[in-house]
């Protein structure tokens, strides 16, 4: 038996050539694909955590009040948790501690001061003056912030005394002496110091006592310093980076859960030491957001994978049964001879067993060289994940397990006998069977992807993974049904012609049933290149569409720190663009939180410039630019100038016995849109002119509100300390308030005067006046405010540059509106920080910029400060600033906070290291469909030209020339190819439409907001098409033009 | 019903091969055939029989020598025009019926007839007409696998008479039948070229078709030796289903038994 195979396998070599070919592209393909789900799987898992930033990896440890003598242990103890949760990577930690506010008794008023140890601090300081402070020192070298320095007139060498600690403590002070004076560089940490960097709050509220002390701070020292300096710590802060430049993938997941155990270990550690500790970090959640990502990933590709194999079976079914028909005869002669069906069995199973082992042998190293070839392509190349030629287990065993299973397949037709009669129906009707099984199965498979999502959540999603090769390979099926009646109905049409061209031909096309592997395979290697070309480019624009709406615009600045005044212009001359500041931030909707960790969101932005600055589709039609005019108020508003250095004041008096006081605060806008608020000492109501704070820091700002908060004085006005009253005052005091802004000679618009809530009865008839003066502009607010009630009691007069708002139009995301059952129209109460906010809902959109998913409410920026600016609410939340069509996406340099472009988020989404091997293995799909159809073709040409060569001779024998021979035999093989590419090619297109939007899946492996759009690019299939047609028509009319020609008067005497 | 020679042949050679294995298929060939008459063409299996078939039907081009059908020098003719001499002039039945398999009975008759560009009404009255002669009406529409073999083999007479050619060349046309129905075949034959006028070189190597033909030519070797053979009347008269009229009156009721 072996003799005989090894005599046929010399005889006919190119036909197990041709097998061979074919059979090796399967398992190249699973090899490949083996090697993407291993090696660079593992090796993408690591370049994402390389390319994380800090704030995503970084492990920080909060402890707050360490008493003096807990303050170095905690710290050393806190570090060592940390060092060795991150093992075995190595990792640098840096501290920073504040003690707990001291009186500070040479401020000449109540106030308190407090110390603080940073590390690292000539990163996160620039020195102004003198040096940074050493360690060590008697008394201890502290610099503080130029603020600090200008409030307390500190300078260089001057010793400062803290005094004891406002907790009981027999501490009597530290002794500080001033080396230096710094000033805070932005994004380094400065957010959390206890006073935000400001060095300075004159309200400041440390919670014992009713009215705001002045607080100055910090002096800074060598955290050594503080820690060994009898302070007691009211926070220490302790963050770990870890060095994930070269991580393992294994060592990264021993972290995630060490990370997530740090907390308790922490707790553990520190026992009662302190009194609350805590260890945040998103590097657990970064790390298995990366695995749920590469489980989207794996999902994809394995789906890949799966329809390469069944391209391969069925090219390979097709070759099987080409190579029996061709074999039909030895066969015969075989068993004449007395050769078993057993033996003939068993030398089908040697030849294709030497052909799996072949292939296999093949496919192996050539996997290798197309996995180190895929992953240099531009794509994976820039995801960093171009690696060289390897070889590891899970590639060989897929590689061998496809041999094995593409040789069974190729083996089954050849142990077949001829079908005919009864064993013909049976096929045929076992054909039916199985286009139905397929039918039903697709079916399924579609309905359990519409119903399930989200996906079955096990690491390898079966549904997700066959569903797309289901719906081919049925779709397929279904139109080869299809195609043949569609023939007759041609050859019907054709027989009318008077030649014989045109008829033949439709007759072959149509009366040669036998063509259906041929068919099969044609029709299912078109729709799986249409589809791979189709699901690439919908999720190229899904992804496109999620990063959209996940940034909101072209380019979000979140920042680290409230803006000042006129950093609008600042962000504005270094980006360029259309800048507007934007708030985002969680709000509750009445009663309603949200989910855990999931609040409903508020997004605000200037709408007025929606078209520029919003980004996300949009259904039904609409455009930003309309949702945007729905959200804004009908006018800007027009404030009173304050050219920058304008000296402002303030003249207040109160009718009365008794003392009033006022601590004014302004609301000044800058030419971005952006509020921020000023905020005065207490005045006294005494006629007398006071002048405001230093306010008009920038250049272009408008007062567009004024809100006065009268108390009552019932001690050291300006101290903060109070001294209850014996008696409670009564009655009401007429107060009429001035407000002179000097250098300006315009009045703006009417203004409007409210008593802000919670207790707007407190104020009477408030009212307020523009008037120009030759010295400037002067507003002149005038109320009569109700003595009764608690002397700390709300009686707060706000006059604006605008009118009440009423409730505020908001747009709703659909997530938003299905949770609290709200709809055009309806109106809600909204809280933004302490604040109530009325707002009507005007719009229902998919999503809200930047809330993807999200219950997300959008307001204009304007209108949504202008209501809680009437509620006595200056403080209008600011997170980040937008920038549409910035002029340069790099806003690093300005050292405000993260910088998230559109652009970036897209290369992100498409091009990261977790994503990249999708898009690429569909570059690897369609190529390979291409090459098993066209090898299918000119195999199944071949075939059937040589077993036809007798009958190409006969038609040369009735007198057809060979280029009529020729067109016959193009015009029967292009008439069944074009019917069955057309048929693929909708195939194609259905699933792109049908499966293609429910296999797209976001990072996080959710349905992608906003829903998938299913994308049809016609250039790149009508290319594809073309190409394909092109690549056939050449390789049949090569075979036929050989075979036509061979074809000679010696096949007349062939039987 | 004989007349001057319409095929002429002026000594040809044909050899396959070269050196010490070439053949010689054919050696310095020389004969004519009268117009109008059934020529049988004997020989032994590789006597040159289908050779000189080839040659003068176009389908094969002699080393030497002249080929004259119908005065026309088919050694002189391109691919085209060969593919037009057979076409027009001559027509082929071949051993293997060379039938068309997707084609039915009377689609088969009618290819030459739709090469030829004849109007849909006339062809089918034609297609008809050659089936009815062939007795095979009644199975118009089966297709070749359908058909028996001397059934066959009587489309592809009728085919080869659609054109109305001057020449009939048959290779064998009884090689794949049994005895009853090659002299049924040969009988046919025999009828059309009275009854249609055409001019039949038919090769055998059955002696018992021999008396069916006007004139034998044996073929040995590559070369040729007459054989002068005289029709046996009452041989064809004998044969069951030949009627007076050279017709035959049967062979469409079932199918052959070959």
């Amino acid at each position: 038996m072996l003799r005989l195979v090894a005599r046929r396998a010399r005889a006919q070599w190119p036909l197990l050539a041709a097998l061979l070919a074919v059979a090796v592209v399967g398992p190249t393909l699973l090899g490949t694909c083996a090697l993407l789900l291993t090696r660079t799987a593992e090796q993408a898992l690591e370049t994402a955590a390389s390319r994380a930033t800090s704030d995503q990896i970084d492990v920080t440890a909060y402890t707050v009040t360490i008493r003096d003598e807990h303050a170095r242990s905690v710290a050393d103890d806190t570090r060592a948790v940390l060092t060795s949760a991150l093992a075995p990577f190595a990792t640098t930690t840096a501290a920073r501690a504040s003690s707990v506010m001291r009186s500070l008794p040479s401020a000449g008023v109540p106030a308190v001061a407090y110390l603080s140890g940073v590390e690292d601090l000539p990163a996160r300081t620039q020195v102004a003056a003198g040096r940074l402070p050493r360690a060590g020192a008697v008394p201890a070298e502290a610099v503080v912030l130029e603020s600090t320095a200008r409030q307390l007139g500190l300078t260089v060498g001057r010793r400062v005394r803290l005094g004891r600690e406002l907790a009981d403590d027999p501490d009597q002070g530290v002794e500080v002496s001033v080396v230096g004076v710094v000033r805070p560089l932005p994004g380094t940490g400065w957010d959390r110091d206890p006073l935000a960097a400001a060095g300075y709050d004159p309200a400041y509220h440390d919670g014992r006592s009713a009215q705001p002390v002045h607080a100055y701070g910090p002096f800074i020292v060598d955290l050594a310093d503080l820690l060994g300096g009898g302070s007691t710590l009211d926070r220490l802060e302790i963050g770990a980076h870890p060095d994930l430049s070269a991580p393992a993938a294994r060592d990264l997941d021993t972290v995630t859960l060490a990370v997530l155990g740090a907390d308790r270990r922490l707790g553990q550690t520190l026992g009662d030491r302190v009194r609350i500790q805590r260890v945040a970090s998103r590097l657990p959640s970064t790390l298995l957001a990366a695995h749920e990502q590469q489980r989207v990933t794996t999902a994809a590709v394995l789906a890949v994978a799966a329809i390469g194999l069944v391209l391969t079976a069925t090219a390979l079914a097709l070759a099987g049964r080409l190579s029996a028909g061709v074999r039909n005869d030895e066969a015969a002669l075989l068993s004449a001879l007395g050769v078993g069906r057993g033996q003939l069995a068993g030398a089908a199973l040697v030849e294709a067993g030497a052909l799996a082992v072949l292939a296999g042998a093949v496919a192996i190293p050539a996997s290798s060289a197309l996995h180190a070839g895929l992953t240099r392509l531009p794509l994976m190349a820039g995801a960093g994940l171009a690696t060289p030629s390897g070889v590891n287990a899970v590639q060989v065993l897929s590689v061998a397990g496809g041999a094995l299973a593409l040789a069974a397949v190729l083996v089954v037709p050849s142990l077949r006998t001829s079908s005919g009669g009864l064993r013909g129906r049976r096929e045929l009707l076992a054909r039916s069977g199985a286009d139905l099984l397929l039918v039903a199965l697709a079916a399924v498979g579609w309905w359990q992807l519409r119903d399930q999502p989200a996906g079955s959540g096990s690491p390898i999603d079966a549904v997700r993974v066959l569903a797309p090769a289901l719906l081919l390979i049925a779709g397929s099926a279904v139109a080869l049904r299809l195609v043949w009646p569609a023939l007759r109905l041609v050859e019907l049409l054709a027989g009318r012609a008077r030649g014989l061209m045109v008829p033949l031909a439709a007759f072959e096309a149509a009366r040669r049933p036998q063509a259906v592997a041929a068919g099969l395979l044609i029709g299912l290697g078109c729709a799986a290149a249409t589809y791979g070309i189709g699901f690439d480019a919908t999720w190229q624009r899904s992804q496109q569409d999620q990063a959209d709406v996940s940034v909101g615009t072209d380019l979000a600045l979140t920042l680290t720190a409230p803006p000042g005044a006129g950093q609008g212009n600042v962000v504005g001359a270094a980006i360029g663009g259309e800048v507007s500041p934007a708030t985002d931030r969680g709000i509750a909707v009445g009663q309603w939180l949200g989910g855990a960790g999931d609040p409903p969101r508020l997004i605000a932005v200037d709408t007025t410039r929606a078209e520029a600055l919003l980004r996300g589709r949009l259904n039904g039609g609409r455009t930003w630019s309309a949702v945007g005019a729905g959200l804004a108020p009908p006018t800007r508003a027009a404030g009173v100038p304050v050219p920058a250095g304008a000296a402002l004041s303030l003249t207040g008096k109160a009718t009365g016995t008794t003392p009033l006081t006022v601590t004014p605060r302004l609301l000044l806008q800058d030419a971005t849109g952006l509020r921020t608020p000023c905020t005065g000492e207490p005045i006294p109501l005494d006629g007398e002119a006071h002048p405001l704070p230093d306010c008009a820091t920038a250049e272009g700002l408008q007062l567009v509100a004024v809100s006065l908060p009268f108390a009552i004085a019932t001690g050291n006005v300006g101290t903060g300390h109070s001294d209850p009253l014996a008696e409670p005052p009564a009655g009401d005091s007429r107060v009429a308030v001035t407000l002179t802004v000097t250098g300006t000679g315009s009045a703006a618009s009417p203004w409007t005067a409210t008593s802000a809530g919670p207790a707007p009865g407190q104020l009477g008839n408030p009212a307020v006046a523009l008037t120009s003066t030759s010295a400037g502009t002067e507003l002149r607010m005038t109320t009569t405010v109700a003595l009764k009630g608690r002397p700390d009691a709300a009686r707060n007069l706000v006059a604006t540059a605008f009118p009440a708002p009423g409730p505020v139009p908001v747009a709703v995301s659909a997530r938003f509106a299905d949770e609290v059952g709200a709809r055009r129209g309806s109106r809600l109460d909204l809280t933004v920080g302490l604040t109530p906010v009325q707002v009507s809902v005007a719009e229902v959109l998919p999503a809200v910029p930047s809330a993807p998913g999200a219950a997300a409410v959008l307001a204009d920026f304007d209108a949504l400060s202008r209501a809680l600016a009437v509620s006595g609410d200056f403080d209008v939340p600011v997170d980040a600033w937008w920038v549409g069509h910035p002029a340069t996406g790099d806003a690093a340099d300005l050292r405000l906070g993260s910088v998230t472009t559109r652009a970036s988020e897209t290369a992100r989404l498409t091009g990261g290291p977790l994503q990249a091997g999708l898009p690429a293995v569909l570059r690897l799909l369609v190529p390979a469909a291409v090459l098993l159809m066209i090898a299918g073709v000119v195999l199944h040409v071949t075939f059937d030209l040589r077993a036809r060569a007798v009958e190409v001779a006969r038609l040369r024998g009735l007198g057809m020339t060979r280029r009529e021979i020729r067109t016959v035999l193009l015009g029967q093989h292009v008439g069944i190819l074009l019917p069955l590419l057309a048929a693929g090619a909708v195939i194609g297109a259905l699933a792109t439409r049908v499966v293609a939007p429910l296999l797209v899946r976001s990072d996080t492996g959710a349905a992608p907001v906003p829903e998938v759009v299913p994308v049809w690019p016609w250039a790149a299939e009508a290319a594809l098409l073309t190409g394909l047609l092109a690549g056939c028509a050449l390789a049949v009319s090569a075979v036929v033009v050989v075979q036509a020609r061979l074809a000679d008067a010696a096949y007349l005497r062939v039987a | 019903m004989n007349g001057g020679p319409l095929v002429s042949v002026r000594g040809v050679h044909r050899r396959f091969g070269s050196g010490a294995t070439a053949v010689h298929a054919l050696r310095d060939v020389t004969f004519e055939l009268a117009a109008g008459t059934m020529t049988a063409l004997v020989g032994r299996s590789g006597s040159g029989k289908t050779t000189l078939l080839n040659i003068i039907g176009g389908l094969d081009r002699p080393d030497s020598g002249t080929v004259l059908v119908d005065g026309t020098d088919v050694t002189a003719l391109d691919e085209d025009g060969l593919s037009l001499l057979r076409r027009e002039k001559v027509s082929y039945v071949f051993q293997t019926f060379g039938l068309i398999p997707v084609l039915s009975a009377a689609e088969n008759v009618g290819a030459p007839l739709r090469l030829a560009r004849v109007p849909p009404v006339e062809r089918e009255r034609r297609v008809a007409l050659l089936l009815d002669l062939v007795g095979l009406a009644a199975h118009a529409e089966q297709l070749p696998a359908e058909l028996s073999g001397g059934q066959q083999q009587r489309v592809a007479i009728a085919r080869a008479l659609a054109a109305s050619p001057r020449l009939l060349i048959a290779d064998e046309p009884t090689g794949q039948l049994d005895a009853e129905t090659g002299l049924s075949v040969m009988a046919l034959l025999r009828g059309v070229v009275e009854s249609e006028g055409v001019t039949a070189f038919v090769s055998t190597h059955d002696p018992t078709m021999l008396a069916l033909a006007d004139r034998v030519i044996r073929i040995n070797d590559g070369q040729l030796h007459e054989h002068p053979g005289l029709r046996s009347d009452r041989q064809l008269d004998e044969h069951p289903g030949m009627r007076s009229d050279g017709r035959l009156d049967g062979g469409s009721h079932g199918r052959d038994d070959s």
